[in-house]
């Protein structure tokens, strides 16, 4: 009984004082760790590719019109899959690190992209001209907005 | 016996009843039977087979006009197969034979098959409701096709919990409460023990207060590959296994196979998860007997794992690593030497701890002879895990059934003959060292090779099956899929390891005092998911303000109500 009280003692006397001083101190994640994703809307091309596999469906597009495509992601939903950043043509979008994400305020965990897209002639459809130039050129343009609201 | 043979006995006992057959991968085969022979099937499979029953399915078929569909899921450990008892069910009033009275075990997959798809089963002992919430209306089943994820029935009568027919406490007891909110598990679950003094003489349980209707979601909004996300949160602490088994389940389903290397990241992963989930486990039986030593020391063992796995995953939980083909994250050679130096610091932590529990008399004091659970039993209520192997019952899914890896790089079973607590906690003590041992092994073994099956077909044919278990830190987990159009499974069954263990803890908390139950329960580690009055303490004022039973439903309500409201637009937030 008592031997095995001191063994038991001797283990936490042995490992000491463990607890990390976060978060008065930093402690980073190692690289690789699945964070918060953002959009680097120069990248982006609206495929869409992202929110048809995300899990649990925290990306939303929708074409408000024939020339804007707006892709809103609603990050308190966000599972860390980085599913998106995996099925990305463009990789455009980036898994940081960051994870201290609580919040009074769902506002900043969405994040909204404007894509913008031009017509089709011929079918009408939308798809992103391929320089930044032709972009420029095209009637309507508009910087791209990146995750301007609230991000 | 061979599955060829199994079928032949079966055709000889009721040949003309048998409908089809069919066994699309060695070792798995579904029988339909007319629901007349169901119960002589069933009971031949348990007795005279000695089949270990899983679990129940019943599937909504009414579409393709074959009314319900309900198959009894049973495994011949030692002879490497899974039978499938199928019978059906006419779509209007469906009913089938109980195949309780004959495989006790079946009791509470009948009862959520009644609850669930409104078939009704005929002779069931206890026919109460088991999943369903008291104020659900009658007549709705949520798992049927007609009713649509997200819908809500109306809800029912305020007073439905007042009429709950709880069981009748026999003569001379009384009744001690615990729950819906167990204090000592910090899980939602009750009980209601009929005590004798100290003695605890019967209990009834009612749970499922947390149900997520993760089932109705697979197989109505969720794809194929959307699914492994999913089910690694039906566990959150080994949820890996779900993904793993859902995975293999519909690989198999699908005729694939993920490539060895994947295979092997597999039940790597798998490894480290049982060491850690053991390693909480036992900080949470220390918890439990007061021990809080044991907690912090267990729990800080386990943190290096956590952080290993955040590195190789990306997730110190739910790791998101499973699609229908492989893994999606392979595990770089550089991180070999890491794996090894982090498994091996707890494996030397790990002796160190074994050394010096097992002469703690005050632990032993709490564990040796309380909860027993003798052999007989505990194969009469089909339990699983180390609650089974603690009764010196040596079935294990990585070695009656390899998955993964486990065929190529065996694993010992650990079993111990005392069927008390201390036995179930011995057997997860040794089993942390010998997944260590795996994790060892496998690391030598594994191969080089890609980590996605390249021969993943685009359109997956409606009607296939598959079925498979997977060994969790708790006990086996069965999935099983039943492919179907639109790219998602027509049904998809999950049973986890508690739900066949918590039928246990009633015949081994009788005789016990109160004070043991919660190690009891806590032995088995289970893994669950309002009183009729709350106490509201004003902090500041100090005044304590009662809520009766109606006010706290209705404020329970208003709140459901607010939460829906916000949900409104978007699909199931």
């Amino acid at each position: 009984m008592i031997i095995s009280k001191l063994k038991e003692a001797l283990i936490c006397l042995k490992a000491g004082r463990v607890t990390l001083p976060y978060p008065f101190a930093p402690h980073d994640p190692e690289d690789g760790f699945h964070g918060r994703v953002v959009v680097d809307a120069e990248k982006c091309v609206g495929c869409g590719g992202c929110a048809e596999v995300c899990p649990p469906r925290c990306i939303e597009v929708t074409d408000p019109s024939p020339e804007k495509r707006v892709l809103e992601f609603f990050l308190e939903r966000c599972t860390y899959c980085a599913r998106c950043a995996e099925v990305c043509p463009e990789d455009a979008v980036i898994v940081t690190k960051e994870f201290e994400t609580a919040t009074n305020d769902l506002e900043d965990m969405h994040m909204r992209v404007e894509v913008f897209m031009s017509t089709c002639r011929r079918c009408g459809r939308c798809y992103e001209p391929p320089t930044p130039l032709d972009r420029m050129m095209v009637t309507g343009f508009r910087p791209p907005t990146g995750e301007s609201e609230g991000a | 016996m061979t599955s060829a043979e199994l079928i032949r006995r079966r055709r000889q006992d009721v040949g003309p009843a048998i409908e089809s057959v069919s066994e699309p991968v060695p070792g798995k085969v579904r029988m339909a039977v007319a629901p007349g022979a169901v119960v002589s099937v069933a009971k031949a499979l348990y007795r005279d087979h000695g089949a270990r029953f899983l679990v129940t399915a019943g599937i909504d078929s009414r579409e393709g006009g074959n009314g319900f569909e309900v198959d009894h899921i049973f495994s011949l450990d030692k002879d490497k197969i899974f039978f499938i008892l199928r019978t059906s069910a006419a779509a209007e009033e469906p009913e089938v034979p109980a195949i309780t009275p004959e495989v006790p075990a079946a009791a509470w997959a009948e009862r959520e098959l009644q609850d669930l798809l409104g078939v009704r089963v005929e002779g069931l002992p206890d026919g109460r409701r088991l999943i369903l919430p008291d104020d659900w209306p009658e007549g709705v089943h949520p798992l049927r096709k007609d009713m649509k994820y997200g819908d809500w029935p109306p809800l029912g009568d305020e007073n439905a919990e007042e009429s709950y027919p709880w069981k009748q406490a026999p003569e001379g007891t009384s009744t001690v409460v615990i729950g819906p909110y167990f204090p000592v598990l910090e899980e939602p679950t009750q009980l209601r023990l009929f005590v004798d003094g100290e003695r605890v003489i019967d209990c009834d349980y009612r749970g499922f207060y947390n149900h997520r209707a993760i089932e109705k979601m697979g197989d109505s909004e969720l794809t194929y590959n959307e699914i492994p996300f999913v089910s690694e949160r039906i566990c959150g602490i080994c949820g890996f296994i779900h993904s793993s088994c859902y995975c293999e389940t519909a690989e198999e389903a699908m005729g694939i196979r993920a490539p060895r290397r994947a295979r092997y990241i597999r039940s790597l992963m798998l490894e480290i998860e049982r060491i850690h989930s053991h390693l909480l486990w036992t900080g949470i039986a220390g918890h439990i007997l007061g021990f809080d030593t044991v907690l912090m020391q267990t729990w800080r063992m386990r943190e290096p794992l956590m952080w290993l796995c955040e590195k190789i995953t990306g997730n110190r939980q739910t790791y998101g690593m499973h699609i229908i083909g492989g893994v999606r994250r392979d595990i770089s050679e550089e991180c070999y030497p890491e794996i090894l130096a982090v498994v091996g610091k707890i494996e030397q932590e790990w002796i160190q701890f074994y050394d010096a529990v097992q002469g703690d008399t005050t632990l032993k004091a709490r564990l040796v002879g309380v909860g027993m659970l003798p052999e007989e039993t505990a194969k009469e209520i089909a339990v699983l895990g180390p609650t089974a192997r603690g009764s010196n019952w040596d079935i294990d899914a990585r070695a009656d059934h390899p998955y993964a890896a486990y065929d190529e790089v065996p694993i010992r079973v650990i079993t111990h003959p005392d069927c008390d607590n201390w036995a179930r906690v011995v057997v997860r003590l040794e089993e942390v060292l010998e997944s260590v041992r795996w994790v060892r092994e496998g690391l030598k073994q594994m191969p080089d090779g890609p980590i996605m099956a390249s021969d993943i077909p685009e359109e997956v044919p409606a009607g296939q099956w598959g079925v498979c278990t997977v060994e969790a830190p708790r006990g086996e987990a069965i999935h099983y899929v039943l492919t179907g159009g639109d790219n998602r499974p027509d049904r998809w069954r999950v049973r986890a390891p508690t739900y066949n263990n918590l039928q246990a803890l009633p015949s081994m908390i009788k005789g016990e005092t109160i004070a043991d139950v919660p190690i009891i329960l806590g032995s088995m580690d289970p893994c669950f998911s309002c009183t009729e009055r709350v106490e509201v303490v004003n902090v500041r004022s100090g005044e304590a303000e009662r809520l009766d039973y109606q006010e706290l439903l209705a404020r329970s309500r208003a709140a459901t109500e607010r939460l829906r409201g916000r949900r409104g637009g978007r699909p199931w937030q």
